[in-house]
């Protein structure tokens, strides 16, 4: 069973005051500790992370220098971000296109995400690109970026800063920090881009697109007619998102399920996608 | 085991009393709006860190009170700080709040990312900036959905 949080610092103040001979100070350090070691990153910290994941990815991949395209991929992106779980992050969400033609999409941490043109090619219409980003969205709504963390690197940082989290750091401090944070971006890194996020994960991100995608008025169905057209085209098996993504039948079987029975009217597809046609 | 729950209840209880009514700002920066609707005219701007006074709720949206000027914010840009330790021991000046805890995290900060930026120099921040400035107003959102006849959140 999980210990709620708050009950255990409770717990831990309480012990400490009845049976120790601790000073206040000390208590409320102890406490502080719990509370760090145990609470999630916060947005802004996941924002410096994000901020560094994308640096990372943006130091293989250079952007598409296109400002009308980048406008509308953002139009897009805010669309579905606005009907998401979370509508606001920290720094708030960006969308960019990267100049490559392999299919691809990152989300960092944080709210930025970057899809290759490779992928933007590979949407037919707009509903098709909106269903790319929910997705995208999704993973940074549910943290799936920064679950990869190992938490004994967030331990050890709580430990040094205790409660001097709000002030500025002596240089030996920063160096820790430093080295944990690059410890954590490594950690997100290798995820997003090398191994993947867990068959759980993707699921999840695809199903939460499908909520955004009714939520926003796109139709639901674009994400499976994107994956069956991926597969059919035979990307549905390797390279580029695929290579860490899970094998796209058994996405399309568990997309299947959740759309609704009734059909989406095409006629807004199709007004949409002259739109989509004249940004890209 | 019992004793020390119900002391912690009671300290909770008197936490919770006492800090209920107040919301902090977790993002860089966000707008009270007039209705507790996405898109709906901006009030005033506020900016992460600042501590609005909640008046009610309103589904995702809390009504709250800024610089004595009412209106609404949506609950995915706010935090409740709740939890002030300074108010249970009566210590002064020693104590930060659970919520200060939380939002101070674990030190992943603009300091950390300036040292860390200086050991990997080959890493594309200008980059970054360059992304986090591409940017979409209210305005061009509303607009873009209703031409393109979708949803209004």
């Amino acid at each position: 069973m999980k210990t709620p949080l708050a009950l255990l610092a409770g717990i831990i103040l309480v012990s400490l005051i009845a049976c120790s001979g601790m000073d206040i100070g000390s208590v409320t350090r102890v406490v502080q500790q719990t509370f760090q070691a145990a609470t999630p990153l916060s947005d802004e910290e996941e924002y410096y992370v994000g901020r560094a994941v994308a640096a990372r990815i943006l130091s293989t991949y250079s952007l598409l220098e296109d400002r009308k395209l980048t406008e509308y991929v953002n139009l897009v992106g805010n669309t579905v971000a606005v009907n998401s779980d979370e509508p606001y992050t920290y720094g708030g969400y960006h969308f960019a296109v990267l100049n490559s033609e392999e299919i691809n999409a990152f989300a960092c941490p944080g709210g930025i995400i970057l899809i290759t043109k490779g992928m933007l090619y590979a949407t037919q219409n707009e509903d098709e690109l909106a269903a790319v980003l929910a997705h995208e969205v999704a993973h940074i709504n549910n943290r799936d970026g920064v679950s990869a963390i190992q938490k004994a690197r967030l331990t050890e940082v709580a430990t040094l800063i205790g409660k001097e989290a709000a002030q500025r750091y002596t240089p030996a401090e920063l160096s820790q920090l430093v080295t944990a944070f690059e410890g954590s971006i490594d950690d997100v890194f290798k995820t997003l881009v090398v191994n993947g996020y867990s068959k759980t994960q993707e699921y999840r991100a695809d199903e939460d697109a499908i909520t955004y995608l009714k939520r926003a008025g796109y139709d639901p169905y674009a994400l499976k007619n994107f994956l069956v057209r991926l597969q059919s085209q035979g990307q549905g098996s390797t390279g580029g998102i695929m290579k860490t993504h899970p094998a796209t039948s058994e996405r399309i079987a568990r997309v299947e399920k959740e759309l609704p029975s009734d059909q989406f009217d095409q006629s807004l597809v199709q007004l949409r996608a002259k739109r989509f046609k004249k940004a890209l | 085991m019992k004793l020390y729950l119900i002391g912690f209840l009671i300290l909770a209880s008197a936490s919770v009393s006492s800090h209920a009514e107040t919301l902090t700002v977790i993002t860089k920066q966000n707008a009270i709006r007039t209705s507790c609707q996405f898109f709906a005219p901006v009030k005033a701007m506020v900016y992460y860190n600042d501590v609005l006074e909640v008046t009610s709720k309103q589904g995702d949206w809390y009504q709250v009170r800024f610089n004595g000027l009412p209106g609404c914010i949506h609950k995915s840009a706010v935090d409740k700080k709740s939890f002030t330790l300074s108010k249970i021991t009566g210590s002064q000046g020693q104590s930060a709040s659970g919520g200060e805890v939380a939002l101070a995290g674990k030190g992943f900060n603009p300091q950390v990312e300036s040292a860390y930026k200086r050991s990997n120099p080959g890493l594309n921040y200008t980059a970054v900036n360059r992304v986090e400035g591409y940017t979409v107003s209210d305005k061009q959102v509303l607009q873009f959905i209703q031409t393109g006849r979708l949803t209004p959140p």
